[in-house]
């Protein structure tokens, strides 16, 4: 029998990715392209947009091409619905719904965070994990349970990936291949430690005070001399990571879950995993997490998610390909996680 | 096909700009197409900003009515920037659309 495959489409925030993927989830092909923005600048959706109707029909075939498959060969067409920014969601919404009338293929809409999930599932072979989110626009930590990817702790504000990102500004480090690339490197060569603001509540956590707090030190700090980019790039790192293993590890307390698998944009951070790592290690489980091909966004994860959902029995008709910026993980049914 | 433009309650003279233009494709399968992936984005302010599409000949007619220029302007360049899009996919995969 002929493996089933599926075309995915990602563009919920400064990444264009298209992606084709089988439901054993063999990646045959995974182009993206990022828009990068100048030191000291983030992206806004306007131009973001403009960056992903520029690639995104360069992507189609480039992606078509390196999977040596023609349309012929594809079952459904994934797209992202959300969340993410409303203008670059809607240039792969735009894409899927005329894709999907020329080539007479049935259209899956895609929760980006449950994306993320089952792409790290399926690369890591995590089976039923602690998972937790962090990117440029999400910090969660869930867990499956009863058909559902439940939101044990998030954060209340502003995402980890986004704090980061935001400092990177504040230093006008190099947004090239991302800000919290640049940042970890830079913290290795950090010496000094200095005392940051630690802001769990609970299961939540919050960052924007973080920032505040850090922007108004840096600023005072490098001028007097007292400490150096690099020490303030390390400590902040170390704040917020340590802020995120507590929040995990009290959610694998509360589900009697013993692995985590880390998924997003700041999972490819080393030193997140080696911390992660030794607090999985004392607790008897195992750290999951992967490299930047996976962790950052793609369209390989939409498309093996879509084909998921696909193989169950769903699909989005045309009416309904819309999108939203507002999403969240527990919105849905993951139908592909109940065992018969 | 085509949709119905709704009435603004308080008259006709609020909508003062107006802009109207038209696609050929020569082809109403590919003008459907086009018709059928943008008509599912409604307008995000439809009390300032009003969007009409039809198909007829082979052609898409749009016609947008704002309240004020710089909402018609906003409207009007992000449509033509998906209209663009929609365009050049079917330039790009639906060549073999011949009807």
């Amino acid at each position: 029998m002929k493996k089933m495959i599926a075309l995915g489409f990602e563009g919920s925030a400064n990444k264009i990715g298209v992606g084709v993927v089988t439901l054993d989830g063999n990646i045959l092909s995974n182009p993206r392209h990022t828009y990068i923005t100048p030191p000291g600048h983030g992206f806004l959706p306007r131009e973001t947009a403009h960056h992903h109707l520029h690639h995104i029909l360069p992507l189609v075939k480039s992606a078509l091409e390196t999977a040596k498959i023609t349309p012929k060969d594809i079952d459904c067409l994934c797209y992202t619905k959300g969340p993410g920014m409303g203008a670059p969601l809607q240039v792969s919404a735009v894409a899927v719904r005329v894709l999907s009338q020329i080539w007479n293929k049935p259209i899956v809409a895609v929760n980006h965070c449950v994306a993320h999930i089952e792409m790290g599932r399926v690369v890591t072979g995590a089976d039923d994990p602690v998972v937790l989110y962090v990117s440029g626009g999400n910090t969660q930590v869930i867990a499956y349970s009863e058909g559902r990817y439940r939101i044990f702790g998030e954060t209340i504000d502003i995402a980890v990936g986004n704090c980061l990102d935001r400092f990177a500004r504040v230093l006008t480090l190099s947004n090239d291949p991302s800000p919290g690339y640049n940042i970890e490197q830079l913290a290795k060569e950090g010496k000094l430690f200095i005392e940051l603001p630690y802001v769990v509540k609970g299961m939540d956590v919050s960052f924007s005070g973080i920032l505040s707090y850090i922007e108004a030190t840096a600023e005072e700090k490098l001028k007097s001399n007292e400490c150096t980019p690099a020490d303030l790039c390390y400590s902040l790192q170390e704040t917020l990571f340590a802020m995120l293993v507590e929040i995990t590890e009290r959610a694998m307390a509360h589900c009697d879950k013993k692995d985590v698998l880390i998924v997003g944009g700041v999972g490819c951070n080393e030193r997140l995993q080696e911390m992660m790592r030794i607090m999985c290690s004392e607790r008897g489980g195992r750290l999951f997490a992967t490299d930047d091909r996976y962790c950052i966004d793609n369209g390989a994860m939409i498309a093996y998610t879509g084909l998921l959902a696909w193989a169950h029995g769903i699909s989005t008709p045309l009416e309904e390909v819309t999108f939203t910026q507002r999403f969240r993980t527990d919105e849905v049914h993951a139908v592909w996680r109940e065992r018969i | 096909m085509a949709p119905t433009a709704s009435v603004a309650s308080d008259g006709e003279a609020k909508w003062e700009f107006s802009c109207e233009f038209e696609v050929n494709y020569e082809s109403a399968k590919k003008a459907s197409i086009v018709y059928n992936a943008l008509i599912i984005d409604k307008e995000l302010q439809p009390d300032k900003v009003k969007r009409v599409m039809s198909v007829s000949d082979g052609k898409l007619s749009i016609h947008f009515e704002a309240v004020e220029a710089r909402f018609l302007r906003a409207s009007f360049s992000a449509f033509v920037d998906v209209l663009t899009l929609a365009t050049k996919t079917i330039e790009e995969f639906g060549q073999e659309l011949d009807f």
